[in-house]
């Protein structure tokens, strides 16, 4: 690892430099939040976003996405990866990002995801402001921050920068980057740490302890108490880094010789995620909306640990924020269990 | 390949939606080379008996006597689809549902309330008079999901994806900034996506036009449009009755 000092008066040109070489996708303000969205200027850029709406992960698996488009009997792939940079991208993320890259290969390499993954340059950033449901000090601390290839932390009068692989030396002779200092290394450290301690939410208890004792409360009355109010809307799963569920629909064109097939994002708490078709009927496995918020807790909280490392999730908080019912913040669920 | 035989009908509607059909220029002019219209009132004047293929029905089915004309479009008909709030929930004419009958009838009728040909009844969708095989709601449809589940159709998929989870999946799919926090309210977590929240991405609430989704959290709604969407608990008990009548937990 390289590490530099890279100032205030130098990130914007920097950062032109690199919205002149390849696609830049930057937190850019949206209302009241925050999106990832093609820079298209510097002056866009917000390093001081407290969380997007969706996670970075859509420039990999975008919202919907075509797969194979076919013609007269040929078929065609839709793989078109352009290079791009994914910049201020924060820790959390990160760390989704390498959970994707995982699962995106464990049981079948997702060509389509890993394309356009190795492709993209990914510049994290530390958290300036806290999303007020951030509980990322106190999750998936098992799991390193790793997988980027460059990182800006914000310190006095402009960032202390990490090179971390080949593609972020690629980008060295874009930027004005200079000598650091031992203290401007050790305050970078301290800004980290602090945004760690400083979530506004967090979990009391590890994650060995919360898994065992979430999956002994599988048949407890919790789920049916916590999810009275909820929608089945599945928002808390379209917004979340480290979903990764997808449904494929076959799709023809209006001329009978050509369409398409697609995928698009789906939500395991939605009635429909569950239902199968069984000997020409339909069956749904999963019927309760208990049980489908059950489902979703056990899969962030234990199913997926011994594969990944870690629990399913990085304390983003943006199933919190996003549900309307404010039934989904994994942290009142936990904490709540983890009291009885 | 032989011409798919469609025809167009219209029940208790405002035909908006026919109109909204007419707007949709060159991918429907498209559509139309692969099928026949057969009989369809806002465009052609020739009515045929003859076998359909598919019958589009728009408007909702409000007078006993259009029951026998419903099963006559069933009887002839291969695919019946439904169009449009009316003819899929009872659409907006279903608010009269939530009064009496005689009140409904002085209000609009007055001293002629009692006229035989200004028989009455509530609104109902066409599936409580005849077997609907596939239904496109929205007041107005959403043009985009008409002419995707018509080109299925009459491609002849045999069963056409339609999604059954609320519009709060597809505002979020688009990354718009919710309505609840942009200090509004909105009825998307009940209400059946499909149309691509179009609404909530305009900057405005969605009214829940293409009604329910099979089980809607009713008191849930109540309780956020309260507490967070501040509207009184009067207003929040009877926001969401629009285009729901036929749909209520607590018809
Ligand atoms: S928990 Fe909340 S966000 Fe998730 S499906 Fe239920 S209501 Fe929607
Ligand atoms: S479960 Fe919630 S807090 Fe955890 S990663 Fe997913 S969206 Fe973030
Ligand atoms: S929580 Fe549900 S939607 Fe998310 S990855 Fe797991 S099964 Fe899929
Ligand atoms: S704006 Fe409405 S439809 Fe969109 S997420 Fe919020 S409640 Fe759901
Ligand atoms: S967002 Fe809501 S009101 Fe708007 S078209 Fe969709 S269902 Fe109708």
């Amino acid at each position: 690892m390289k590490t530099f000092f890279l100032s205030d008066g130098d990130l914007d040109e920097f950062v032109t430099n690199l919205i002149a070489k390849s696609p830049v996708f930057a937190p850019v303000a949206k209302k009241t939040r925050f999106v990832f969205n093609q820079l298209e200027s510097v002056e866009d850029l917000r390093l001081d976003y407290d969380t997007t709406i969706l996670p970075p992960k859509k420039l990999f698996v975008p919202t919907k996405q075509d797969l194979v488009t076919f013609e007269h009997g040929k078929y065609e792939e839709c793989l078109a990866p352009g290079k791009k940079i994914l910049f201020g991208v924060h820790p959390y993320d990160i760390k989704a990002i390498s959970m994707m890259d995982w699962i995106h290969e464990e049981s079948n390499f997702d060509i389509y995801y890993h394309s356009n993954r190795k492709a993209t340059t990914i510049i994290g950033s530390n958290v300036q402001n806290h999303y007020k449901k951030a509980f990322f000090g106190s999750v998936c601390k098992e799991l390193k921050v790793m997988g980027h290839d460059m990182f800006l932390t914000k310190i006095a009068d402009g960032y202390l920068v990490e090179v971390l692989t080949k593609k972020g030396d690629d980008l060295l002779p874009d930027g004005n980057f200079t000598d650091v200092s031992k203290e401007q290394i050790k305050n970078a450290a301290d800004v980290n740490t602090k945004a760690d301690e400083n979530c506004p939410s967090k979990l009391k208890n590890t994650s060995l302890e919360i898994k065992h004792k979430i999956r002994m409360y599988y048949d407890s009355d919790v789920w049916k108490k916590k999810s009275e109010n909820c929608f089945s809307c599945g928002s808390c799963n379209i917004v979340c880094p480290t979903c990764y569920c997808f449904d494929i629909q076959d799709e023809w064109a209006l001329e009978p010789t050509s369409g398409k097939r697609y995928r698009r994002w789906d939500a395991c708490l939605t009635c429909e995620f569950s239902e199968v078709s069984v000997q020409g009927g339909s069956e749904n496995f999963r019927e309760e909306r208990a049980e489908r918020f059950r489902h979703r807790i056990m899969r962030k909280t234990s199913f997926l640990n011994d594969k990944l490392g870690g629990p399913a999730c990085v304390g983003c908080g943006r199933c919190s924020g996003t549900c309307t019912a404010d039934i989904a913040d994994p942290v009142s669920i936990i904490n709540e269990i983890m009291e009885k | 390949m032989a011409k798919v035989k469609v025809a167009w009908f219209d029940f208790c509607c405002c035909e908006g939606c026919q109109i909204e059909m007419t707007n949709f220029g060159e991918p429907f002019l498209k559509l139309l080379e692969l099928v026949e219209p057969v009989e369809f009132r806002e465009a052609m004047s020739e009515k045929t008996t003859e076998r359909i293929n598919v019958s589009f029905i728009e408007g909702s089915f409000s007078r006993e006597e259009d029951r026998v004309r419903l099963e006559e479009i069933r009887e002839r008909s291969d695919v019946v689809v439904a169009y449009g709030a009316c003819a899929v929930t009872g659409g907006i004419n279903a608010l009269k549902n939530h009064f009496e009958m005689d009140d409904y009838k002085e209000a609009v009728y007055g001293a002629d309330k009692d006229m035989p040909h200004l028989d009455t009844q509530d609104a109902k969708p066409v599936s409580a008079a005849i077997k609907v095989d596939y239904a496109i709601p929205g007041c107005p449809i959403d043009k985009d999901e008409f002419l995707r589940v018509v080109t299925q159709l009459v491609h002849g998929t045999s069963k056409v994806y339609v999604p059954t989870y609320p519009v709060c999946l597809e505002c979020k799919l688009r990354e718009t900034v919710c309505r609840y926090d942009d200090g509004d309210h909105c009825m998307g977590q009940v209400a059946l996506a499909g149309c691509g929240a179009p609404c909530p991405a305009d900057g405005i609430p969605c009214e829940a036009c293409r009604g329910f989704v099979e089980n809607p959290n009713e008191k849930a709604l109540e309780q956020v449009l309260q507490e967070r969407g501040g509207l009184s608990a009067a207003w929040a008990k009877k926001k969401s009755q629009m285009f729901t009548a036929n749909l209520r937990g607590d018809a």
